[in-house]
């Protein structure tokens, strides 16, 4: 374990983004596996999709400085992440509007409750 | 001084989805997310994507919670629906499934030489170089390298609109009762 002064003082590196990344994503896979409440698990997502926003974010930040062309690899990054939140707010509409239809329904909002498909 | 700052958003980013995860009742989830979101955009802020910090403070923290807390709101739950009885063998097995594919993830990018070659995040540019994360500047990519993922995003949402209004309409009900 680092001293805390140094990583605070030190530079911040690709490395640490993306390692916060991936503890966010982790956390957000905990509670799709864990959870269930519906609502919960659609909530986990948007933190799944934001991990990956950020490591992308980050990665594009990186080729900025590295080569002559990266500014517009950053900005190509960034215009990727714009497409990622569209995706993000149509799965949130869907997904909820899939969970009213089901709760008019079968008057639960719990995962393993709603098991008409299962064999 | 962007390490501090940095590194004090990402500690408040894991507590908050850390939280978001462990509350029973959706709405306190929600308001933490809300948190998150906001601790997400100042790292935004810290590398260089400024047009995307506001967009996720607008569309993220402001558009998309709200339409969680309306549906949670509207679904008015009683304390009973939302008790959960989770194996604690299920609970278990997911947090060493979540734990094991995060040592894998920083096991991959602890030995990636590309990972480790690459610039401080928070130095300078060269000088001359073209502004990043600009309104102007993520416009013209959307338009000309991204134009083809921008009209398919297009059809995304205008198919997810229909399945909206198509799901959520009111059905005559059921003569053979619901499905429990």
């Amino acid at each position: 374990m680092m001293p805390l002064a140094m990583v605070l003082g030190g530079p911040l590196t690709l490395e640490h983004a993306l390692f916060l990344a991936s503890a966010i994503f982790c956390i957000g896979v905990y509670g799709v596996l864990s959870r269930q409440n519906v609502l919960v698990i659609l909530m986990c997502i948007e933190l799944m999709l934001n991990a990956a926003n950020l490591a992308i974010v980050a990665l594009g930040r990186s080729m900025a400085a590295a080569t002559p062309s990266g500014p517009v690899i950053a900005n190509q990054s960034q215009a990727f992440v714009v497409v990622v939140l569209a995706v993000a707010a149509a799965e949130a509409g869907v997904g909820l509007a899939i969970l009213l239809a089901a709760y008019r329904r079968w008057r639960t909002v719990k995962a393993g409750e709603i098991n008409l498909l299962k064999g | 001084m962007d390490a501090v700052v940095f590194w004090g958003s990402g500690l408040l980013s894991i507590a908050a989805s850390l939280l978001v995860v462990t509350r029973r009742n959706p709405v306190y989830g929600a308001i933490f997310l809300v948190l998150f979101f906001t601790t997400i955009s100042l790292d935004f802020l810290i590398l260089r994507a400024s047009f995307l910090a506001v967009i996720q403070v607008l569309v993220y923290a402001g558009a998309i919670m709200v339409l969680y807390l309306f549906v949670i709101m509207l679904l008015s739950l009683q304390p009973e629906e939302i008790k959960e009885e989770v194996k604690p063998a299920r609970k278990v097995s997911a947090a060493v499934f979540a734990a094991g594919l995060f040592f894998l993830l920083v096991f991959a990018i602890r030995h990636s030489p590309r990972v480790r070659q690459a610039p401080d995040l928070a130095g300078d540019l060269a000088a001359g170089a073209a502004p990043i994360g600009t309104t102007e500047a993520i416009g013209i990519e959307l338009f000309k390298s991204q134009l083809l993922p921008f009209e398919v995003t297009s059809i995304l949402i205008l198919v997810a609109i229909l399945g909206t209004v198509y799901l959520t309409r009111k059905r005559a009900p059921n003569p053979a009762g619901g499905g429990r």
